[in-house]
């Protein structure tokens, strides 16, 4: 299914807008995940249907153990799904090999993560530069400077993970995920361990990086108010998607 | 970028890499200081007999290469008829004895008047030759381990000696007796152990060798020179697999070490494991990195281990000064790698399992 979308292409021009066709740049096509609790089979998504257009920010609620977390891994590769078509960028991940998956992550997706998984032996630099040197690229300051610009993280660069607060871990973790200019960015609960202070900061970091950078953003979240930055909110109950209510 | 990576993993846990290298050096210098020791003591002998000056050792057969083992003492006659063969100089009978009470020592029973006319004579620090009974000559480095003056009684093979002369050391043994007085001590008249033969010039040493070998038939006839190149421990089958058992041992305990710390590595690791497949890092390349900081471990050590076998050569010298520990380039580089190659051999499951690690278990580790 193709959607069909509205974007000025000009916004300057007093004209009418051209129409264009897009293209999701994820699709979740009847994707199920099963884990094996010793012979018992658990099905953690059972059939989900799922699309992304590129520029899109969408945040997927739902309960506890609903299969989000699930879903995300599987979107990014770092799981596979047990039946199904998960389309990234036009790539189907059920059919890759684990080095291919391992390397579309590299250069098509940037993660974000509740606990902020940053290098404890490397400093903010560091925890930025290693993507960048992951994802077969030199050290680029000018990238560097910008996104680390844009997230505020100028005079922490050199400081450790534990010598800086959550927020601050956070917004590392988000300049790692985008220095390579993924995507997809799969926000795994990023404001779970945050208080609403710097909760609110990271949304709108996310909010910002879409808005402004056109950053394609999946974020899955327990917080209703979060709901409020994205695009598209997405409900998951059961391991299946039981609805799609714009967020305004 | 991955270097850095490296090093900072290491000195992110200070304690552990401290143990990791302590470990390596430990192993290093095992292997340093028993090669050292053994082929350093092995020179040293084979060092002392050559400064003796002798051309020839005439010995019974099946002498190994240890003077003084043997059970099979020569008649001291033989001496006279070798002494008189064209090209022969001077004939000097040493009767060799083992001591084992208070450490191991080889004393030499020697005629002082040949053996000066052999030898050249020693050099004396302190006292005189030899001349009575129970006068005992000893050289420098055993006077300074037994702490013993001349003058002073030193008691060996349960006969109590009186120290007359120390002389410098590097010639024969490090304790000498008047054969005579041995042979009567140990029940061996007229007997000797070995005859130092020194030939007119030292181009006529084969061709008395022949003759030698031509009256004593069933005696061992060996040039010095020959004696020197077997004194190493290739030719000593026993300490042979002595070396390698130790190596063997010491690199087990490296490779254990290293096994234990890159493994709890992995383990404490294993969010880090998972953050980097999330950003795209291969299998391979977590491989890497854990043998590089591997690598970078035993580097580390192996310096460390250097470095403590020159201590730990000089802590021995000053508290046994006749040992001698020879630390050569050679040894260190093979110590090295054998290291190197231990701590791979060690690293290399918990890399393998640490690559194999799935990425959301990894990231969900506490």
């Amino acid at each position: 299914m193709a959607f069909t979308v509205t974007i000025r292409t000009n916004p300057t021009a007093n004209t009418e807008p051209e129409l264009k066709t897009l293209e999701p740049i994820l699709k979740v096509d009847n994707v199920w995940k099963l884990y094996h609790a010793g012979k018992v089979e658990v099905p953690a998504l059972r059939g989900v249907n799922f699309e992304v257009l590129p520029g899109e920010s969408v945040a997927v609620m739902g309960p506890s153990g609903c299969g989000k977390s699930s879903l995300l891994y599987v979107i990014g590769g770092l799981a596979t799904a047990s039946r199904g078509r998960v389309l990234v960028d036009g790539n189907d991940l059920v059919t890759m090999s684990d080095g291919e998956r391992t390397k579309l992550r590299r250069h098509k997706i940037g993660f974000v993560f509740q606990r902020f998984n940053l290098l404890p032996a490397l400093t903010a630099k560091g925890n930025i530069a290693i993507a960048q040197y992951l994802h077969g690229d030199d050290f680029d300051p000018h990238r560097f400077e910008v996104v680390t610009k844009m997230l505020g993280l100028d005079g922490r660069l050199n400081h450790r993970p534990a010598e800086m607060s959550g927020g601050e871990q956070q917004r590392v973790a988000i300049a790692r995920a985008i220095i390579n200019e993924p995507k997809i960015l799969l926000a795994d609960e990023p404001t779970g361990n945050l208080d609403t202070k710097n909760s609110e900061v990271v949304l709108e970091m996310l909010r910002r990086l879409n808005k402004d950078l056109g950053q394609t953003v999946v974020m899955i979240t327990h917080n209703p108010e979060a709901t409020e930055y994205f695009d598209r909110v997405v409900h998951m109950r059961d391991g299946v998607i039981v609805d799609g209510i714009p967020a305004d | 970028m991955m270097g850095q990576f490296v090093v900072n993993n290491l000195f992110h846990r200070p304690v552990r890499t401290l143990i990791g290298v302590l470990a390596i050096a430990v192993e290093v210098m095992l292997v340093i200081t028993i090669v050292g020791l053994t082929s350093g003591m092995l020179q040293e002998t084979a060092k002392r007999i050559e400064g003796i000056g002798a051309d020839i050792l005439v010995q019974p057969s099946g002498t190994t290469i240890f003077m003084g083992f043997t059970g099979a003492p020569m008649p001291i006659k033989i001496g006279d008829k070798v002494k008189e063969l064209k090209y022969v100089q001077y004939v000097s009978p040493a009767l060799l004895q083992f001591n084992t009470a208070g450490g191991v020592e080889t004393i030499w029973g020697i005629d002082p008047v040949t053996f000066r006319q052999v030898s050249n004579g020693f050099v004396f620090y302190e006292g005189r030759d030899m001349e009575g009974p129970d006068e005992m000559l000893i050289d420098d480095w055993q006077a300074k381990a037994k702490h013993v003056k001349l003058g002073d009684t030193y008691s060996v093979l349960n006969h109590d000696w009186k120290v007359v002369g120390i002389v410098e050391h590097g010639k024969a043994g490090r304790i000498f007796v008047p054969i005579s007085a041995l042979q009567a001590l140990v029940g061996a008249h007229d007997k000797a152990t070995i005859f130092l033969v020194r030939c007119t010039r030292p181009d006529h040493t084969e061709d008395v060798m022949d003759e030698i070998k031509e009256i004593l038939p069933n005696n061992k006839v060996q040039p010095v020179k020959e004696y020197m190149s077997m004194m190493t421990s290739t030719n000593i089958p026993a300490l042979q697999t002595f070396i390698h058992s130790m190596i063997a041992l010491a690199v087990s305990i490296g490779l254990l070490v290293i096994f234990l710390s890159m493994y709890t590595t992995v383990l404490e690791r294993t969010r880090d494991i998972g953050v980097l497949k999330s950003l795209g890092a291969s299998k391979g390349l977590v491989v890497r990195v854990l043998l590089a900081e591997t690598t970078l471990l035993c580097l580390l050590g192996i310096a460390a281990g250097i470095g403590l076998s020159y201590l730990v050569r000089a802590s021995f010298l000053k508290m046994f000064p006749t040992l001698s520990i020879l630390i050569t380039p050679g040894w260190m580089i093979r110590a090295g790698l054998i290291a190197i190659v231990g701590a791979w051999v060690g690293a290399s499951y918990p890399a393998w399992a640490a690559s194999r690690k799935d990425a959301v278990e990894a990231l969900a580790y506490d």
